[in-house]
């Protein structure tokens, strides 16, 4: 089962993020070239035909994104790439844009000419510094060499790439925030709808895809849909890229098929767990998706294949867990950065996150009651379905998640007032002592 | 209009197309909770009580953020939205220091309100409560000139944010920091610095935004009394509520307690500037006119009407008879239009068709600081009826937009012309502008004679030979005509003080003393003869206005939320005036079956 990478294929070499690398080594620019040669909705069939699923999180199929940005209106249409790469346990994009920069910068230019517009705004996260001096730079380059800017090959189509800078939320990921943070405003979401398909940024019709997601237009336009869709299962096609992390022994960002297994990315990529102690759960998706056992681990990591096993594939950010984690500490770990990172817009999210928290907290140090394992199923339940964007969904998820699956620790901390687990010392280093 | 229907709640419903499924709930009677909703500002989405349930869409939806399609089916009483609605009122007071008995907002406070009537019976919260700046009286902090703020008891239902985006057009609040920690902030804790501030105190759901005019001075239930009046302070005149606390004759302090603005689309929306809203103390304060008064010598003496009446006769024809066209008359744009109307009568009937030319009008003007974006414009004419007395045929210029003219008067009583001068003077101080040189000229003795009526001891009313103290406008029942042309009804709220009589009584009196019947019993007679007199005009149907008397708020919901009075009334009219009655077991009367309150063994 030999899967060649085609997105970090030469990640690990020299100069790999170089305007003259990519174009040596991977057919930079062609697929811009080829796009311009037929028409913009040619270019959203192709995408279709492919089966490319958004990689930020919800895994929607971008050619109908695209498909379904208002064409028929004056005004200006946008691209915003979202580089804000917040979710815990994901670190992908980041890679895509410290090596390979100029897949995404050509992806940004292809996906403009799709839907109608000349401008795409990479939205990035506040503190991939460096990366967006690499990215700032080959965007540069890119001008100089004429992929663009005005008429890019004569083509008449114009396209200008901007970088813009957040301020360091994770809230500021949602789509609909990310376009308020934009435009200057608090990174809040807006109501839905008008979807950014219909009225985005500045109100004007706008899609927004992830970093991974758009460097993939480029391999489609200039492989086929057909090559793409092929190297995975059905509707999930193309590479993917996984990040492992945790309590494995080569933790890093692997590209490979969606046939792939957790198992195979597991042991066979990521070398097993550290330490060779027993896998107790996998968070296969990011921190805000529902915890696999390792009954699960044969399954293969597709959106299709999770969501069936009761996950969700989400941003691929796989958190690899050993025998040692307190499922209760996890819980209050994650609920940590919900609670700082909800942004407060609305009463469910604002008000139980902090709530739940605090209850962890308790049953943290010891100090839980038996009823708080109703409080706290009773609050998440209370904050799920009930909130304006996905954020609150996600923070309950941990708690949830947790409590169905490993409900006798839960108890265990109630009724002995400390963690039962042997090693939980490990996963109790002062990393939150003094946070409130 | 284009209208669509759906059913809500079993009862079938039809609005206006675009309205949202809680507009036409609202609409119907029946009760859902808001509160980032405000009629009067966007859409927010965020506060998550309005949730509803629709058939045919997999997640609870805020109905508020829903726009209603034909055919739709809505409950707003499923268990699941029962639960749902409950779950996130528990949220709303988790943090909420539930200092109800000593909130300003106690009895007529939202959050209070749906709380009692959605929310779960007890929380479930047992940690310390957010504080922000203190606690107890620490947490009430200056958030400008005329308001306080306590962050603790904000709801975060981003409407003050919004107003002032919005209407005020001066974004000077926001959300500071995030998540458990946002709190309302302006920019260095400076303060909101806007004429338009107190609608904020209408606006906040909460006792989180108070006024300092209002705060710690009443109850709600020790002032349920309210009358629709309309504000007189500027052109514009703003639909108001007249505010009055249940106090005995004998006990101090003010009736009026509180002025808050009246939904009016054609005029100001759901809003009223501070002017209006806060410049009411003077009606009920220390320098009104009590008493007729007359000079003896260098002091004022008070008097009697009965005693005025006869020597002001004297006075003016002593004045006047050698040339009637010395005898003058100053008259603000405060007075209303039944008294101009009676006051042209009365210098027609004294001096034949051209009358009107003896009468000068005056008023101020002041450019209002207001941000270019605002949308509500205060104008700069200070007078509410300038147009009311142009339509009368008085000499005010060509529009509502100049400045009076009172040179002529002026050169004429300097140059010792003017033997006797009438001034109707019923606005607050100074809103008739500057009349020193009237002041000067009569202690010079070029003015031998001034008569003021009017409602305040000002300096022109201290230089009067006789002072005739009137109504202010919350007095009296009149019409105004506003910038927009509209002929708009003040509504008497309270009596005006001691002796003080309506200002057209005394006009109609005064011309009796000068041997002119005018057969007027009340302001009523007035508006009919008004409406014969101008017959296809505006005033045509004068006659059939109608004014409004104290209405005592018929259950403790009534009088909730000041600025959205007219929706509750709508909402709440069936409501028993209990609390912690509950909506969900509350037969609405529509479905047949009745529900008692309590289950009987
Ligand atoms: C709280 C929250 C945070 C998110 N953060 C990110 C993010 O950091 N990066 C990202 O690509 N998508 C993020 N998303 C998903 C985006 O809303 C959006 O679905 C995605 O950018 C669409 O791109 P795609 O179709 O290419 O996946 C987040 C969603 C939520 C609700
Ligand atoms: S769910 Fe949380 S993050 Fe999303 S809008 Fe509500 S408060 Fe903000
Ligand atoms: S101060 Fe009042 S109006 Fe403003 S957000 Fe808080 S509760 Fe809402
Ligand atoms: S009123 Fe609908 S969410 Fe606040």
């Amino acid at each position: 089962m030999a899967y060649e990478p085609v997105l970090t294929k030469h990640i690990n070499e020299p100069n790999s993020y170089t305007l003259d690398f990519y174009m040596k080594n991977q057919r930079g620019y062609e697929g811009l070239r080829k796009a311009l040669t037929v028409t913009p909705n040619d270019i959203i069939e192709q995408v279709k035909t492919s089966g490319l699923r958004g990689r930020g999180g919800a895994g929607f199929p971008t050619g109908l994104k695209w498909q379904f940005v208002l064409k028929d209106t004056p005004k200006a249409r946008y691209i915003c790439c979202n580089a804000d790469e917040s979710e815990p346990g994901t670190f992908k994009d980041h890679v895509l844009m410290e090596r390979n920069p100029h897949l995404l910068i050509e992806g940004c230019a292809i996906s403009c000419y799709a839907i109608g517009a000349k401008v795409a705004y990479i939205y990035i996260r506040g503190e991939f510094y460096h990366v967006q001096e690499i990215l700032e730079a080959e965007i540069e380059k890119a001008y100089t060499a004429g992929y663009l800017g005005k008429n890019i090959f004569g083509s008449g189509f114009d396209c200008d790439v901007y970088i813009h800078r957040g301020a360091g939320a994770y809230e500021a990921g949602e789509e609909t925030a990310l376009i308020e943070s934009l435009e200057g405003k608090r990174a809040q979401p807006r109501l839905k709808p008008p979807f950014p398909a219909v009225a985005g940024l500045y109100q004007c019709p706008t899609a927004v895809n992830n970093v991974e997601t758009l460097c993939n237009v480029p391999l489609i336009v200039l492989n086929g849909a057909e090559w793409f869709a092929k190297l995975g299962p059905e509707k999930n096609g193309g590479p993917k890229l996984y990040c492992i992390s945790g309590h494995v022994k080569k933790p890093g960002v692997y590209e490979a098929s969606m046939h792939t297994t957790l198992r195979e990315l597991i042991y066979d990529h990521a070398g097993g767990v550290l330490g060779d102690r027993p896998l107790k759960a996998i968070i296969p998706g990011g921190s805000s998706v529902p915890l696999l056992t390792p009954d699960q681990l044969d399954i293969p990591a597709s959106f299709d294949g999770v969501q069936k096993a009761g996950s969700l594939l989400g941003s691929a950010g796989l958190i690899v867990l050993d025998d040692t984690v307190c499922m209760v500490w996890l819980a209050m770990n994650l609920l940590h950065f919900y609670r700082h990172e909800s942004c407060g817009k609305c009463t469910p999210c604002r008000e139980g996150c902090d709530w739940l928290y605090k209850i962890l907290q308790r049953l943290e140090r010891g100090e839980g009651r038996s009823k708080d394992l109703d409080l706290l199923f009773g609050v998440s339940n209370n904050i799920v379905g009930k909130t304006l964007c996905a954020f609150g969904d996600a923070a309950a998820t941990p708690v949830l998640s947790t409590m169905k699956l490993f409900r006798a620790e839960y108890e265990a901390h109630v009724r002995e007032g400390r963690c039962t687990l042997p090693a939980a010392w490990r996963a109790k280093q002062p990393l939150f002592a003094g946070a409130h | 209009m284009e209208t669509v229907t759906l059913t809500i709640d079993g009862l079938q419903v039809t609005v206006e197309k675009g309205q949202s499924v809680l507009q036409a709930a609202i609409e119907a009677g029946i009760s859902v909770p808001y509160y980032c909703y405000h009629p009067g500002i966007g859409v927010d989405g965020s506060c998550r009580v309005c949730v509803v349930k629709i058939e045919k869409m997999p997640k609870l939806q805020t109905s508020c953020s829903m726009a209603c399609t034909d055919g739709m089916v809505v409950s707003t009483r499923d268990p699941e939205v029962v639960e749902a609605r409950a779950g996130v009122f528990e949220f709303l007071l988790v943090n909420h220091p539930l200092d109800c008995p000593v909130c300003d907002k106690g009895g007529e406070c939202p959050l209070q309100d749906f709380s009692y009537t959605f929310g779960p019976a007890d929380s479930r919260m047992d940690f310390p409560r957010r504080v922000f700046d203190g606690e107890g009286v620490r947490a009430d902090v200056d958030f400008g000139p005329t308001l306080m703020l306590n962050r603790n008891r904000c709801i975060l239902c981003t409407r003050c944010v919004r107003f002032m985006r919005e209407v005020d057009g001066d974004a000077q609040i926001n959300i500071v920091d995030r998540g458990y920690g946002s709190e309302i902030a302006t920019f260095s804790e400076e303060g909101v610095h806007s004429l338009m501030s107190g609608n904020l105190m209408d606006v906040c759901p909460v006792g989180a935004i108070t006024t300092r005019d209002y705060r710690f001075k009443s109850r709600p239930w020790d002032n349920p009394n309210v009358v629709d009046t309309t504000c007189t302070l500027c052109s514009k005149g703003c639909s108001t509520s007249a505010w009055l606390k249940a106090k005995p004759e004998w006990a101090k302090g003010s009736q009026l307690i509180r002025i808050t603005p009246r939904f009016n689309p054609d005029v100001n929306s759901y809003w009223m500037c501070d002017i209006g809203r806060f410049n009411y103390h003077w009606i009920e304060g220390d320098a009104r006119l009590r008493r007729p008064m007359q000079r003896r010598g260098t002091a004022l003496e008070a008097s009697t009407w009965h005693e005025v009446e006869p020597r002001l006769r004297d006075a003016v024809q002593a004045a006047g008879s050698p040339d009637p066209a010395s005898v003058r008359f100053l008259v603000s744009a405060h007075a209303s239009t039944e008294e101009l109307f009676v006051l042209k009568q009365l210098v027609e009937g004294l001096r034949g068709a051209g009358g009107l030319t003896s009468i000068a009008v005056a008023w101020t003007r002041t450019a209002k600081n207001q941000p270019a974006g605002t949308r509500f414009t205060i104008p700069a004419t200070d007078a509410p009826n300038v147009n009311g007395a142009r339509d009368l045929g008085y000499r005010v210029g060509a529009g509502n937009e100049g400045l009076p003219d009172l040179e002529d008067l002026r050169t004429a009583i300097e140059g010792g012309r003017v033997k006797a001068l009438y001034v109707l003077d019923p606005g607050p101080e100074g809103s008739i502008g500057d009349v020193s040189w009237i002041v000067a000229a009569r202690q010079s003795g070029t003015l031998p004679l001034l008569v003021v009526q009017g409602v305040l001891m000002t300096d022109l009313c201290a230089g009067a030979d006789f002072v005739l103290p009137g109504a202010a406008f919350v007095e009296k029942d009149a019409i105004y005509t506003n910038d927009q042309g509209r002929v708009q009804a003040a509504s008497r709220a309270i009596a005006p003080p001691g002796e003080a009589r309506e200002d057209w009584q005394i006009l109609v009196n005064v011309a009796a003393a000068l041997g002119l019947s005018l057969a007027y019993s009340s302001s009523d007679d007035i508006r009919r003869a008004l409406a014969t007199a101008m017959p296809g005009s505006a005033y045509a149907q004068a006659g059939q206005i109608t004014f409004t008397r104290p209405v005592p708020a018929k259950s403790w919901l009534q009088s909730s939320n000041p600025s959205e009075r007219w929706k509750w009334d709508f909402m709440f009219q069936d409501l028993p005036p209990v609390k912690g009655h509950n909506v969900q077991t509350e037969d609405m009367g529509r479905e047949g079956a009745y529900i008692p309150l309590r289950a009987v063994e």
